[in-house]
């Protein structure tokens, strides 16, 4: 465990000092593998646990937790002095200020958590997708930057640089899902913060600034409500452990609201849920490793891995827990709905992204053993799909010069292989038989088994589920396009492009085939961990017939599709004018020739930004300032009637 | 023997053998059938009952061409799931597992006609892609409503229940007769492709499909036709297998609606499509489950 902690870091390091390409190569390449490795043998090693805590306290490590902050708090102030930044500015020093009130409280030594780190199967999973999905997309980054490069002469070459907070990104990633000392997983959560930060601008032209200042500000709101959190718990709890957090959450839900409802709202910003979700949009105009990094193995999926932690007391917490579900649901549908009108691959991606994680924070929410079932599923096909479809689209980029939908029009052609992981990874995040679906039909059947069925959260799932087959199945539809003999421009990817994607392929296929075994010594084990016993959810013969399927399909795509065919080839149909069929030419009526051309539908006027993208913002806000109201009355001792959870 | 017999993959295989083999046949004539009464309904005496079949055997033998051989192999996986998601449901298994595997049957077929790059074909895979988004919520709300009304996901449910389903549950069955038409591909609603002649965009979805290929279409409609009748007739089903024939019954009733729909309705553009079918699954639908969930 020291040793993911640790390595990663000392790899950043020696990459921000590196400047030779060449050996930043060989030691890209070495460090994705000794960590992928790593963490695979470290989830080998502990497989099946339910949950083990590890007596580690240290000084040091505690000093260096509160310079980090310091120093990341900073970074921030002086760039958002640099570049005239006044809100990030005063974040900046708010979050400070809130450090140096921790610091002078001195609770740090009062309360020392005795079991600082520990891992249960949560945790084993989340190690497994930073070490190993953050590592392919690492070795991915490595060609996708020279390319980069080469596209963009004008931008400055910072490579040393970006690939140092790469690695260090992973480091804070292990440091926030090993961490049991909350003041710890603080710094982990803002060293992640920062990172992205960075990552976001580093084309440093005005548009990535700007994106990457919305970032931060979005984000140190929620690293203030967590460190708001964090003094609630020295002054009125008197633990930083996170293990007795949420126990004392489980046995008297009122003592924690008001940090509950705080760390929440980091979460959620984390997360990118409506109304923060444009930090997430933004930061598309980062490189693409960018991206991908940020939306599969880290980052959003830190805010959704301390949901996911909560779940016990969002069960029993009925304030925290219906504003968790109400922004996880409505962010889903609504996000859902805008992806539709969006054309931008990127942009598709990232709606997505946002809808699915919605969906998790819904199931943390609910936070019955069948919500986490569902939610620890989604969070692991998510990562690995997410992960493939970012890099199809950045590989793709650089070769059809577009990240345009409409242009990838006859890509099963042009760069047939790619097309087909594309094709996979789409399918993976939608359809049966494939993970993400089967995770959603644990998270419907979560929501009707729940003690209340959360009526809102289905018909949001349904609504959302119907639009979420639209954007996909169009894109799907726009790869699959076969017409005339277009040349191969596959042949100039680089190799540890194809290394990248190809490792995502298998991981998508070796997850989807193995659900049912992953979900009995994965799942269950931290289901049992938590709650003492095991609850089925959809019946191991469903998942069996689902991975059977999958493996069906999979051949398909693979096998049957890549045959040339012995039938007798026709142009098509053109009412009978045509010109040339492969370029879809026909005779007008003038005896000129016209090109038939078509687009996918995007319906901006029903789904477009403008239509939804406002509602959503103002209902969202609204429920997290109510949650906020309610959970400070109810702290202060104020009755509400009508409100169970607060008698 | 007895373990592998109640082992639900065995029964979903078995299922699924029989239902490849009965669905044709049933929905065949069901087709020929509804020819027939639409024939009648106009005032035309209409073609022999086994029409369908005959034009199936003859598309089977004309000549196997194709704009690009790929979507034969789409069309075939299309067909291929259509019969597992039949047996899934006759076999009394899940019902959402049944709801996406037809998903997916669709998505292939779907996804053949994206594949010619033909520009009438691309239409009605735009409108059929359309057509899944509004019906799908209200699909899922009917798999919603069953679990509530039954404590299962599993379709065999139905045989211990002491009423039909049809009566707590009469606003999400009002919803799945008015998507039905959707699914059913009838007018009003027939948007990406229609069984009459001539249409705006030729023969929408199916535009580049022939010979074998169209055929395996022709097939898939009917097994679909069998499975969403057997979805209204779970309605009606309650107490034993007896109650089957109510079933069977009302499922017929439904259909003869629906053929009687598309006889006396004009085809809507997609925003009333959309608009209606979430409306209506919003409405029926939603409050049918919110009724179920508080009272």
């Amino acid at each position: 465990m020291g040793f993911l902690l640790l390595f990663p870091l000392a790899v950043a390091v020696i990459l921000a000092i590196v400047r030779n390409g060449a050996a930043r190569r060989v030691i890209v390449y070495a460090g994705a593998a000794v960590i992928a490795v790593a963490s695979i043998v470290f989830v080998g090693m502990h497989i099946g646990s339910t949950g083990e805590y590890y007596e580690f306290e240290s000084e040091i490590v505690n000093i260096v937790c509160t310079v980090a902050d310091f120093v990341i708090a900073f970074i921030v102030a002086f760039l958002a002095w640099r570049y005239k930044k006044w809100m990030a500015l005063t974040l900046a020093i708010v979050q400070a200020a809130l450090a140096a009130v921790f610091v002078a409280g001195g609770w740090e030594a009062m309360y020392p958590v005795a079991e600082g780190l520990y891992i249960d199967s949560l945790t084993l999973m989340m190690a497994a997708i930073i070490g190993v999905v953050g590592s392919g997309i690492g070795v991915y980054a490595l060609g996708y930057m020279d390319d980069h490069h080469d596209a963009h002469p004008a931008i400055k070459d910072r490579r040393p640089r970006f690939f140092g907070l790469f690695f260090l990104f992973l480091s804070a990633m292990f440091l926030i899902v090993f961490s049991n000392n909350m003041i710890w997983m603080f710094t982990g959560w803002e060293i992640t913060t920062v990172c992205s930060f960075l990552l976001i601008g580093y084309d440093q032209n005005q548009i990535s600034v700007t994106n990457a200042f919305r970032q931060i500000v979005m984000n140190m709101l929620g690293g203030i409500s967590f460190c708001c959190a964090l003094i609630y718990c020295g002054v009125e709890l008197q633990t930083f452990s996170f293990i007795e957090f949420i126990n004392i959450g489980v046995a008297a839900p009122l003592m924690v609201t008001v940090p509950l409802v705080c760390l929440s709202l980091s979460g959620i910003t984390k997360a990118a849920q409506m109304p923060f979700h444009t930090w997430l949009l933004g930061a598309m105009v980062a490189p693409t490793p960018t991206s991908a990094l940020l939306h599969s193995s880290t980052m959003v999926k830190a805010g959704v891995f301390v949901l996911l932690k909560m779940a016990p007391i969002y069960a029993v917490s009925f304030i925290p827990s219906l504003m968790v579900v109400l922004i996880g649901g409505i962010t889903f549908c609504l996000c859902s709905f805008l992806a539709i009108s969006q054309s931008n691959a990127k942009r598709v991606l990232a709606y997505s992204t946002i809808a699915n994680l919605g969906l998790i924070v819904a199931c943390a929410g609910v936070g019955t053993p069948e919500a986490v079932w569902a939610g620890m599923f989604l969070i692991l096909f998510h990562a690995v799909a997410k992960s493939l479809l970012f890099m199809c689209v950045g590989t793709a980029e650089h070769h059809i010069g577009s990240r345009d939908i409409e242009s990838m029009d006859g890509l099963f052609q042009t760069m047939p292989r790619l097309a087909r992981y594309m094709m996979l990874g789409i399918m993976i995040m939608f359809i049966a038989p494939f993970g993400m679906l089967i995770a959603k039909w644990g998270t419907l059947v979560s929501f009707l088994e729940a003690p209340t069925p959360h009526v809102v959260l289905i018909l949001l799932l349904a609504f959302g589920s119907g639009a979420t087959f639209l954007f996909w199945a169009k894109w799907l539809g726009k790869l699959s396009g076969i017409a005339g003999n277009p040349d191969d421009v596959e042949t100039t990817v680089h190799s540890s492009e194809w290394i990248g994607t190809s490792l995502m392929v298998v991981l998508c296929v070796i997850c989807c085939v193995a659900m049912p075994f992953i979900s009995d010594i994965i799942v269950r084990p931290y289901i049992e961990g938590v709650w003492g016993q095991y609850f089925t959810v959809l019946g191991s013969d469903n998942l069996w017939i689902a991975s059977i399927c999958t493996i069906f399909v999979v051949a398909v795509l693979f096998g049957a599709l890549g045959r040339t065919s012995n039938k007798k080839h026709v142009g098509v149909y053109m009412a009978g004018i045509s010109y040339d069929n492969d370029q879809r030419k026909f005779r007008n009526s003038m005896s000129g020739v016209t090109t038939a051309s078509s687009r996918n539908w995007y319906m901006e006027t029903l789904f477009g930004e403008q239509a939804i993208d406002p509602m959503g913002t103002v209902i969202c806000i609204g429920i997290i300032v109510a949650a906020f109201i309610i959970g400070i009355l109810s702290w202060q001792g104020v009755m509400i009637p009508g409100i169970p959870g607060l008698m | 023997m007895n373990a592998i017999i109640t082992n639900p993959i065995f029964l979903v295989v078995v299922g699924t053998i029989g239902f490849a083999i009965c669905a044709p046949i049933v929905g065949c004539l069901l087709a020929g059938l509804e020819r027939k009464i639409s024939a009648r309904m106009q005032g035309r005496v209409g073609p022999s009952i086994l029409q369908p079949y005959y034009d199936v055997r003859k598309l089977i033998e004309k000549d196997d061409v194709s704009v690009n051989g790929a979507d034969g192999i789409y069309v075939s996986c299309a067909l291929i799931f259509t019969f597992l998601a039949g047996g899934i449901f006759y076999s009394g298994q899940n019902l959402l597992l049944c709801i996406f595997i037809i998903t997916l049957a669709v998505l292939f077929f779907i996804i053949a006609a994206y594949s010619t790059r033909s520009p009438y074909a691309e239409i009605g895979a735009h409108r059929e892609t359309m057509q899944v988004m509004a019906y799908e919520p209200m699909v899922l709300l009917m798999a919603v409503g069953f679990y509530m009304a039954t404590g299962t996901f599993n379709v065999g449910g139905v045989f211990f229940l002491n009423t039909p389903m049809a009566l707590p549950l009469i606003g999400i069955l009002i919803g799945l007769v008015f998507i039905l038409t959707i699914k059913l591909r009838k007018s009003p609603f027939d948007l990406s492709y229609s069984h009459h002649a001539h249409q705006e965009i030729v023969k929408g979805i199916t535009t580049e499909m022939s010979g074998k290929t169209l055929a395996q279409v022709e097939i898939m409609h009917w097994c679909e036709t069998v499975l969403f009748l057997g979805w209204t007739g779970m309605f009606f089903v309650w107490g034993g297998p007896a109650f089957l024939l109510v079933g069977i019954v009302a499922a017929l009733v439904i259909w003869f609606f629906e053929i009687w729909i598309d006889n006396n309705f004009a085809r809507v553009k997609w925003k009333s499509m959309l608009k209606w079918a979430w409306l209506v699954a919003l409405i029926a639908g939603g409050l049918n489950i919110v009724v179920l969930a508080f009272i």
